[in-house]
């Protein structure tokens, strides 16, 4: 994992174990908020390139079903992962609200993630996020609340392991 | 968080910097060493001159990783400046003792180097170099030894005046040693004085010794500049003006022992203090004319990449531009205006592909640095090993893209020991065979197009193709009953795990095969072949592409989908024949000229789940020898392409070396024909 990746999953992990620590925890995080078959999910700021519009997207062979194919963002070529493959939702027709959300990490590594739509960017405190309701959350490393609801804030490094 | 990663990039680009010229250094002092060696064990005396470069290297050295906070090499390069420094004032004797602690100099400091950034590894290696560096005060603190003082010679004060103190050693030893003593006159042109300098230096070099080069103010006119250069020679002074093509009054001499005097000599030895116009220590020189003689930079070839990337993104907005250039042309509403754009944006295409030249030439650097290390390679392996080989080099001026030259190293290096090791038979092997008892292997560089061929050739034993098969078989490759060509089985060398020997030796590249040597120059685009006559020798054959920025590509379609297909690796096209269509056991393949040639369809290979088009065309793959032939819907046309790596979650595709943008702004991918060839070829069926 990034060091700035870990830095912001250390602290968002260390609330979310321990409730009790909220008062000394005032720092806010800014997560990029989307959804996936209507269900929202989220991702730490630092961790986004770019939003860009659906365009060709070329399809690649011998990859895992997940990869949808390559994209070319102004010449560097760069994969794209259908999220809900990913999360175990059903595909959908692409329609004029999906977006591919490019990610990057500190190497310099980048990847799309395809969503449905794109919804906001949520300020959290370290305080207002908990751990995944079930022990057997694959790919959501923490939920935050966001007035009734929770947002799944992704474990990117487990999404983007197809290994 | 984005202010710290700009530091970090900073500061690891500088430290990249320091790296790269810090290795540079470490490479010539490697090659000097090499040389040194060789000269000691030829001669039993240390060249002057090699010793004076390697002091200039650690004196480099010690600055350079000075400046960078690298204190463990600053210091270790600079007790190695000293003993180098005592070396080339003649105060010690170069010894075996001396080479080993050189040798662990630079070997430690490669080591350091590695290990820039790593602190906790740094330190662990700061214990070995101050042990080392005790090592070296132990060898400096040996007693001096004798320093002769050399005769007067007969030179003019403001000479002697200019001379550094290691240039006045080495004319005392020259002197000492009974070599004439002269001054050159040479004047060049201003513009190009370097390499007529170089020139003559070399011309002396291979006669004597140049004790010093001092430019000389006056006597030349206005766009020309005069250099003396003192010059030691076993030579009489006239067959050493005949030999540096001087004329008559070009030469003076400053010391004529005996030995060298022809019997009328001393008549035309003019006696040189009475040349004033020699006088180094004047004012005037060249200060004005030297400052910028030497316009290099030294660019990270990433910052290439980038250039090349926007000159590519160029070449896409341009043909965009093109295709709305035509419609406005076509559109009698606005036919006048089209034209002229049209024509505009032909200029354009032209001049960008101008730029694109100009930034491919930046990135190409000449073999050369390979060949100089298969050359110390040799001559490393000829100390170890009770073999007599000469290596000849050709071509070493051939230049390659700086990637793949770099990437070249490895393979080139283990095909050259290979050849070393297993071809070159021992001596009383060659003499009883009727060969000179030295080997030679012979490295060959050529530009064909836009391709690089390299040769590595020897004249040893030559491959035993039977040997080959039998091992074959051994290892269930191919059948007994598998009747394969002589190419077939000399292509078997590149499969893995084949090895006509059993046991493994050091310098047969430590196990690493023929196959990797192979995946290593497809990896680059290239081909390897290989041919021997049993007895005669073996060659084998690398060829590139220039660069690796921009291929020559040929657009295949297969129903909804395109694809790149680098163009060096097409033999031809093909319009399919539908009677020429055979199945063996549910394979496809054709007849091609009396060969049968092995088909596939992209559709198949890459699960495209298309239907048959009513007319395909054959795209015949050539690597090596091996031959496939891909059946395609359509051929679009050829196009320059720039090859970019895909990233993402998935690093590799079998069969996919990367893709391309083209006019339109989607992804193609580029194929990877040497991966085709080898699952289709290789592990399915040997050609009969």
């Amino acid at each position: 994992m990034s060091e700035a990746a870990a830095e912001t999953w250390d602290g968002l992990a260390r609330a979310a174990a321990a409730p009790g620590g909220a008062e000394q925890a005032e720092l806010v995080r800014e997560l990029l908020c989307f959804t996936v078959d209507g269900d929202p999910y989220a991702v730490p700021v630092e961790r986004i390139r770019e939003i860009v519009r659906l365009k060709s997207i070329t399809e690649v062979p011998r990859v895992p079903d997940e990869i949808l194919g390559i994209i070319s963002l102004r010449g560097e070529v760069v994969q794209v992962l259908d999220l809900r493959l990913r999360l175990g939702v059903p595909a959908t027709e692409l329609t004029r609200t999906h977006r591919i959300v490019v990610l990057h990490g500190d190497e310099g590594e980048v990847t799309g993630l395809l969503v449905d739509t794109v919804s906001e960017v949520l300020r959290v405190e370290e305080a207002s996020v908990q751990p995944p309701a079930t022990g057997d959350s694959e790919f959501v490393a923490a939920l935050c609340r966001r007035g009734d609801h929770f947002v799944g804030l992704l474990n990117l490094e487990k999404v983007l392991d197809l290994g | 968080m984005a202010a710290r990663r700009k530091r970090r990039t900073a500061a690891s680009k500088a430290q990249a910097e320091f790296v790269s010229e810090a290795e540079e250094i470490l490479e010539r002092m490697r090659n000097d060493f090499g040389l040194l060696a060789e000269s000691l064990v030829g001669s039993g005396e240390a060249d002057p001159e090699i010793v004076n470069s390697l002091f200039r290297s650690a004196h480099s050295l010690k600055g350079l990783s000075g400046m960078f906070g690298q204190e463990a090499m600053s210091e270790l390069a600079h007790h190695l400046e000293d003993i180098l420094d005592r070396l080339r004032m003649g105060r010690a004797t170069l010894d075996r003792r001396a080479l080993g602690l050189f040798d662990e100099s630079v070997t430690l400091s490669a080591a350091a180097l590695e290990k820039v950034g790593d602190e906790d590894a740094a330190e662990g290696l700061a214990e070995t170099i101050a042990d080392l560096i005790g090592r070296i005060e132990q060898w400096n603190d040996a007693p001096e030894a004798s320093r002769g003082e050399g005769p007067d010679v007969d030179l003019p004060d403001s000479i002697l005046r200019a001379l550094t103190e290691y240039e006045e050693h080495r004319l005392h030893a020259n002197v000492a040693q009974g070599r004439g003593i002269y001054l050159v006159d040479a004047t060049f042109e201003i513009a190009a004085f370097e390499d007529g300098l170089q020139e003559i230096q070399g011309a002396i070099r291979e006669v004597g010794e140049v004790l010093s080069t001092l430019p000389s103010p006056s006597g030349a006119p206005g766009s020309q500049i005069r250099f003396s250069l003192l010059t030691a020679a076993d030579l009489p002074p006239d067959t050493l003006r005949e030999r540096l093509e001087l004329a008559p009054d070009a030469m003076t001499i400053a010391r004529l022992p005996e030995g060298l005097a022809p019997e009328s000599a001393s008549a035309d030895a003019p006696d040189v203090s009475d040349q004033p116009a020699r006088d180094a220590s004047a004012p005037a020189a060249p200060d004005e004319t030297l400052k910028s003689i030497s316009d290099t930079v030294r660019v990270d070839i990433r910052k290439l990449d980038e250039l090349m990337n926007l000159v590519g993104e160029l070449a896409i907005q341009r043909s965009a531009l093109s295709q709305i250039a035509n419609r406005l042309a076509q559109d009698p509403a606005t036919s006048r205006v089209g034209q002229d754009l049209v024509k505009v944006q032909k200029t354009l295409e032209r001049k960008l592909q101008e730029l694109q030249g100009s930034v491919l030439d930046v990135r190409m650097v000449p073999l050369r640095q390979v060949f100089d290390k298969l050359t110390r390679v040799v001559r490393r392996l000829r100390l170890d090993q009770e073999k007599e080989v000469r290596l000849e080099i050709r071509g070493a001026d051939t230049e390659l893209d700086k990637l793949i030259v770099e990437e070249l190293v490895d393979p080139l290096m283990h095909v050259v020991r290979n050849a070393f090791d297993h071809a070159i038979e021992p001596v009383a092997e060659r003499e009883a065979a009727g060969k000179p008892a030295e080997g030679c292997i012979q490295v060959v560089a050529s530009q064909r197009g836009n391709d690089v061929l390299i040769s590595v050739s020897d004249d040893g034993r030559g491959i035993d193709v039977e040997k080959v098969r039998r091992r074959a078989i051994e290892v269930g490759l191919v059948s007994e009953e598998t009747e394969l060509g002589r190419s077939d089985i000399l292509d078997l060398i590149f499969h893995p795990g084949l090895s006509t020997r059993e046991e493994v030796t050091e310098t047969s590249g430590r196990g690493v095969g023929m196959d990797v040597v192979r995946s290593n120059i497809g990896a680059l685009g290239g081909l390897v072949d290989v041919k021997s006559e049993e007895g005669r020798g073996s060659t084998i054959t690398i060829m590139l592409p220039i660069t690796l920025a921009i291929i020559r590509a040929l657009i295949v379609g297969v129903g909804p989908h395109r694809f790149a297909v680098p163009l060096n690796s097409i033999r031809e096209t093909l319009l399919l024949d539908p009677d020429q269509l055979q199945r063996t056991e549910g394979r496809e393949l054709m007849n091609l000229r009396g060969d049968a040639l092995p088909l596939r369809r992209l559709d198949d290979e890459f699960r495209l789940g298309l239907e048959e088009p009513d007319k395909a065309y054959v795209v015949v793959l050539g690597v090596g020898d091996a031959r496939l032939g891909l059946i395609v819907d359509r051929l679009e046309g050829q196009q320059d392409t720039v090859i970019k790596p895909i990233q993402g979650p998935v690093a590799t595709v079998r069969g996919v070396a990367g893709a391309t943008e083209l006019g339109d702004g989607g992804a193609v991918l580029v194929l990877d024909v040497s991966a085709l060839v080898e699952d289709v070829v290789r592990k399915g069926e040997l050609r009969e």
